[in-house]
């Protein structure tokens, strides 16, 4: 029997300063799942997204403003202590969605939901989405639906599953190849190869070789500042989302710029300083 | 006055049921309807068991016969049809190309069904549209190659010795799910004494647990 | 016995526990809940076998390389193609949208004609008819020169093919949009001679002075730009970006310096003049210098001292000083015109006086340098056929020299000079400055053919609409332009049978030809449009349909350069934004939003911020330090001196004081509810100026007020 007992933690890092706010792993990762599109998409609290890209200003004047652009997948959290309670996972009253400790994706489950929305709530990063209404595709586009992804009806959540569909069919070819170990390059989320500034990077943050792992060198111990936090990164351009929450979210961004690390969090006076030079420990590996 | 009344009038009811069917001295207490309920129950049992089948599904023949035993002697076995492409997906119910590997316009046996199937599909070049007897809803997501490739299962233990039947048995559609009977089973009450005999999410987490341990992560086997 | 009560509650009892225990609670419990899964209008896409089929996306002058994955032989998936060497594996939005274009239900399914302001379908060979009759008058009226040509882009078998059936036909009148491509050629022609174009290595520059170039926003071939702005830290390359707004290029960029709206072209005379100063110029490149130099170094160092241009740019001299001097001495730098995505109104002498810094520092034809490069050449069209008529009507006057020119020349005469227009792959309509004069312009030409896929502005006010196919349903050589320094040949292929009644644009011309007859037949010797690229790319067709791609030239351009500074030296006028009004409002070129063809597709309307669009209103940026009494988000006026408009209002304060940006590519008016109706066509509100010496449209921004609605 073939069986990969590997306990794979796939993430990414995205570097804010080559991000060029295109949009174009939005709308390729709309391509990939099947995602729905209404006639007016502005009011931005019921356009489905399942990757936004947020635009952050460091709030100065002319002349002094800088913009950056900041997409945003499913964290697909861990959990305090990176034990796989995300917090969507932890209030969902049907386990729609549930954590898969074999890869650390959170999944979600369409025939499950019913739609309660508590686990919208519960996400700190806004990440899903609710289908108010039933997804219309004019006629004949429903032709270019891709088979590897359900679509949705009316009533239940979405939200980014770092293209699952990807890997399940990267671990049947890795089980016909015999192997049963799913190359770095075989699996890929589709905004990570839809990328044309190359700022997204997507790989296992558990195997050393992966360029995710080299870029951000997780801290697999939790952090003695604060032991909800796993998985910190010894590299200082290195920061996640709402770190200080004990999330642990999968995805880090990454910039020169210590405006934009600041934007990972909402410091109050004095907080900054205490934190912006606090890396993941190198004392173990 | 009536009789009843002067009866009643005067002293308790005991008079009033006299000659009715509820008289005291003709009552047979719960009687017919113990009797009622006894055949009500065996028909509404027996109904629900025997007849219930017959009208919850439909019957379809497959639009022409595959006898799978001539095939495998001329071909090999499940594989020469129903192989793993190259990228692990699975190839499924074979497309018309496969069958014109051999199969041309002209019959090559004397079955009617092959004479239907060179003049109404060969020759119009038109896809058989097989009735698919494991189709799942589009939440599942199934992968061949984890099956037959890593865990080393043989294809009969999910769809049964179909290499040894030598016809197509009818479809038979659930009216309210539009899914084959063979999902639920066959027998109505979900008894199940091959592992080909049902396939719901319960058989799939009972299998998983046995092999591997766990009954599986919600992304293993659904989309 | 009687049945009585007691008997029908048996009766009713024993039926609920017989069928309690039998099987039907459980199973229908099980089938319900199937049931209420089963919506029948969710679609199930089929499943199939994988396949990846590779082609070129032809939807905007990038030309990428795409690979297309396919289900069954069902499209559902276009990704960039790792081997191409335009894109290397890198792909945007609106090619990933490429399926949305194909499947759209508001395409022009079959050919039309209009009657009554209503669009009849007809069947090809009538269509075709009605065009052939037209064009046969002409040749009677021995008035050939009155058929006009508007094509989107200048380069490939298409727009080739368009070009052979005018000079075949006998009309000099054939024009094409002011894209990137247009703008570069005309810069090259006026400094470097004919038949040349522009190309910028910024893939190896080290560093990038842009003029207001959209790097990141779209201009040129935007996922190969990006690919070099984002590789920049690796080779330690620098980028500094001359605009008046934070674009999403500036705030990438090095350092951004923001200029006055209008004024680049005199910051480029200046630092010109700054360099030839300081003697920070190339001796050796400069001897190939001719036509005026003496004259023009003589002209800008006395016209356009540092001190007047900074008065003028908003630019301090010091600054000045120091880009032009760092420009000057870095090892390989490029200079790079084209405000936004370089299309559209933009301004001959802002370009050619930011190449000439180019020419400066000699760094020309070399690595990291502007290369001038001929004109592709890989197409050998035979010669055209031609009968007298024809042969006068070729060598007639052309009627202008830009699109906005000839709708220009239209407006002005009482009969229009043009009796029968064809228009492909461009929507005049709504991308040229101040639309509804195109439109009344149109209204007098007598036959108007558009041959578009979409129901686009301009195939709404045409005769006849030949639908043609989309990128992804035929075969098309893309050859690469809009500033890429390597010359590249792709070959798009059908991934598709043509979803709809339509044809290729070839098969339409020479189908045209054929009917006529004569001459132009004649110069048509081929029975289809496959047939034909065949033979007209015959010398790279073999090693084109094998590998789906040729590197016609990867290296910097061999030879001398000589420059001309004949135009520059003339100093003509910078056309600032007309009107007198308090603020400039200048387009703001979104990647997102594409400024000409084909429109928005749904994905990339939906990535459209809400700070640019709201339901159908559109937001107008302005810095707060200039906002007055305006609120953020509230409604305001915003008028020009060619219109008015209700707007809100975006505060943003990465846009220069006093200058409001709108985006360009919104206000369509187009039979599809998912992109119409929804924002301003910016175009409507900027009154087109035809800048002298190159006969095109200047207007690039205009001035305007803005008070609170």
């Amino acid at each position: 029997m073939i069986h990969d007992k590997k306990a794979h933690k796939y993430g990414m890092v995205i570097d804010l300063d080559k991000c060029t706010g295109c949009g174009t792993c939005a709308v390729s990762c709309m391509s990939e799942n099947n995602v729905p599109f209404k006639e007016d998409e502005s009011d931005k609290k019921d356009s489905i997204t399942w990757m936004r890209v947020y635009r952050l200003t460091n709030g100065r004047p002319f002349p002094d403003t800088e913009v950056v652009y900041m997409p945003r997948p499913c964290q697909h959290c861990g959990g305090k202590g990176d034990h796989g309670h995300s917090p969507c996972v932890s209030v969902c009253p049907a386990t729609a969605t549930d954590y898969g400790y074999d890869t650390g994706i959170v999944s979600q489950i369409y025939t499950r939901c019913f739609g309660c929305r508590y686990c919208m709530a519960a996400c700190p990063y806004h990440a899903r989405y609710f289908n108010w209404w039933d997804p219309v595709w004019p006629e004949g586009m429903e032709k270019y639906l891709s088979p590897n992804v359900s679509p949705r009806m009316r009533g239940v959540v979405e939200k980014c599953s770092f293209c699952y569909h990807r890997y399940q069919l990267a671990r049947e070819k890795a089980y016909v190849n015999g192997s049963g170990e799913v190359p770095e390059e075989d699996y890929q989320t589709a905004c990570t190869t839809a990328c044309p500034a190359g700022a997204i990077v997507f790989g296992d943050l558990n195997n050393p070789s992966h360029k995710v792992h080299q870029i951000v060198k997780p801290d697999p111990h939790p952090d003695p500042l604060n032991p909800d936090v796993v998985g910190k990164s010894r590299n200082p351009r290195v920061f996640r989302l709402l770190e200080r929450l004990g999330t642990n979210p999968k995805v880090y961004y990454m910039s020169e710029r210590e405006w934009v690390r600041k934007m990972g969090d909402h410091y109050l006076d004095g907080e900054w300083d205490k934190v912006k030079n606090v890396y993941g420990s190198a004392s173990h590996e | 006055m009536s009789e009843i009344e002067n009866k009643t009038e005067h002293g308790s009811m005991d008079g009033a049921t006299a000659g009715t069917a509820e008289d005291p001295k003709n009552d047979t207490g719960l009687g017919l309807g113990v009797i009622f309920f006894i055949v009500a129950f065996l028909i509404c049992f027996l109904s629900g068991w025997l007849l219930f089948p017959k009208l919850l599904y439909s019957k379809h023949e497959q639009p022409f016969n595959f006898d799978h035993v001539l095939h495998v002697e001329e071909t090999g076995d499940c594989e020469s049809c129903h192989y793993l492409r190259d990228d692990g997906t699975f190839s499924g119910i074979p497309k018309l190309a496969s069958c014109l590997d051999c199969h041309t316009d002209e019959p090559m046996g004397e079955t009617v069904d092959e004479a239907v199937f060179a003049a109404e599909y060969v020759a119009k070049e038109k896809e058989i549209p097989w009735y698919v007897y494991a189709r799942q809803p589009d939440c599942v997501y199934f992968s061949h190659a984890a099956h037959t490739e890593a865990a080393g299962m043989d294809c009969k233990t999910c769809h049964g010795p179909i290499d040894e039947t030598r016809t197509s048995r009818p479809y038979e559609e659930n009216r309210l799910t539009g899914y084959s009977r063979d999902i639920w089973g066959k027998n109505i009450w979900g008894i199940k004494k091959n592992p080909w005999d049902s396939m719901k999410m319960d058989d799939c987490a009972k299998c998983h647990v046995q092999e591997t341990g766990h009954k599986g992560y919600c992304f293993q086997c659904h989309k | 016995m009687k049945v009585d009560r007691r008997s029908f509650l048996g009766l009713g009892i024993g039926a609920v526990a017989g069928i309690a225990v039998s099987p039907v609670g459980a199973k229908l419990t099980d089938d319900f809940s199937i049931w209420t899964q089963n919506w029948p209008w969710t679609p199930v896409p089929p499943d199939g076998e994988i396949s990846y089929d590779r082609s070129v996306c032809n939807l905007c002058p990038g030309t990428c390389g795409i690979t297309v994955r396919k289900i069954d032989g069902r499209p559902v998936k276009i990704e960039g193609l790792d081997t191409y060497p335009v894109n290397d594996g890198g792909v945007c939005l609106h090619g990933i949208a490429g399926l949305q274009y194909l499947y759209d239900p508001s395409r022009v399914k079959t050919p039309l004609k209009k009657v009554n302001q209503r669009f009849v379908p007809i069947s090809w060979d009538e269509a075709l008819a009605m065009v052939t009759g037209r064009l046969k008058q002409l040749q009677e009226d021995q008035n050939p020169e009155a058929l006009a040509c508007i094509t989107g882009s200048g380069q490939g078998s298409v727009p080739g093919l368009f070009n052979h059936f005018m000079a075949a036909f006998g009309s000099p009148n054939c024009l094409t949009m002011p894209d990137l491509e247009s703008w570069l050629v005309l810069t090259a022609t006026t400094l470097h001679g004919p038949k040349q174009t522009l190309g910028f290595d910024i893939d190896h520059s080290d560093h990038i002075l842009s003029f207001g170039a959209g790097l990141i926003d779209g201009w040129g071939s935007p996922v190969a730009c990006i690919q070099a702005v984002a590789g920049r830290k690796q080779r330690e390359a620098t980028l500094v970006q001359i605009e008046p707004r934070l674009s999403n290029t500036a705030a990438g960029a090095d350092r951004w310096i923001p200029i006055n709206p209008g004024t680049e072209a005199d910051l480029a005379m200046g630092m010109c003049g700054f360099l030839l100063k300081e003697n920070l110029f190339d001796p050796v490149f400069a001897q190939g210098f001719k036509g005026g130099f003496m004259r023009f170094t003589a002209m800008v160092q006395k016209e356009y001292p540092l001190d007047k241009v900074a008065a003028v740019t908003g630019v301090s001299a010091a600054d000045i000083q120091k880009t032009a001097t760092a420009f000057a001495k870095a090892k390989m730098p490029v200079a790079l015109p084209g405000k936004g995505r370089g299309e559209g109104a933009q301004s001959l002498k802002e370009f050619a006086a930011v190449h000439t810094l180019n020419c400066l520092t000699g760094n020309i034809n070399k690595k990291g340098g502007a290369f001038v490069k001929p004109l592709p050449d890989y197409l050998s069209f035979p010669d055209p056929v031609l009968d007298d008529v024809a042969q006068k009507g070729a060598a007639a006057e052309p009627l202008a020299a830009s699109a906005q020119a000839l709708v220009a020349r239209i407006d002005q005469s009482d009969q229009s000079p043009v009796e029968v227009l064809f228009v492909y792959n461009a929507n005049p309509c709504f991308a040229l400055n101040d639309p509804s004069r195109v439109a009344a312009a149109f209204e007098k030409i007598p036959f108007k053919v558009c041959v578009s896929p979409f129901m686009d502005e301009t195939a709404m006010a045409s005769d006849v609409i030949l639908p043609v196919s989309t990128f992804l349903e035929q075969m098309e050589d893309v050859p690469s332009r809009g500033g890429l320094a390597a010359s590249v040949v792709g070959l798009a292929r059908p991934m598709v049978k043509p979803v709809f009644d339509t044809r290729s644009p070839g098969d339409v011309v020479i189908a045209v030809a054929g009917s006529l007859g004569g001459g132009v037949a004649q110069s048509f010797p081929w029975k289809n449009y496959e047939d034909c690229l065949k033979q007209v790319a015959g010398k790279i067709w073999n090693p084109l349909t094998r590998k789906g791609h040729v590197i016609v030239s990867g290296r910097p351009p061999a030879g001398s350069v000589e420059t001309d500074f004949g135009f520059l030296a003339e100093n003509p006028d910078t056309l600032k934004p007309a009107g007198d009004q308090e603020f400039t409002l200048i387009p703001i070129d979104n990647f997102r939003v594409p400024p000409t063809v084909p429109a928005p597709s749904p994905f990339a309307i939906k990535t459209v911020s809400d700070r640019i669009l709201k339901g159908t209103d559109m937001f107008v940026e302005i810095n707060p330090q200039s906002a007055n009494h305006l609120k953020d988000g509230g409604f305001a006026t915003l008028t020009t001196p060619a219109g008015s408009v209700r707007v809100r209002v975006h505060f943003n304060d990465g846009i220069m004081p006093g200058v409001i940006g709108m985006v360009k590519g919104l206000g369509h008016t187009l039979n599809n509810r998912y992109v119409s109706g929804k924002g301003v066509n910016i175009n409507a509100l900027i009154s087109p100026t035809i800048e002298p010496g190159s006969g095109m449209d200047a207007a690039y921004g205009i001035r305007a007020g803005i008070s609170k609605a």
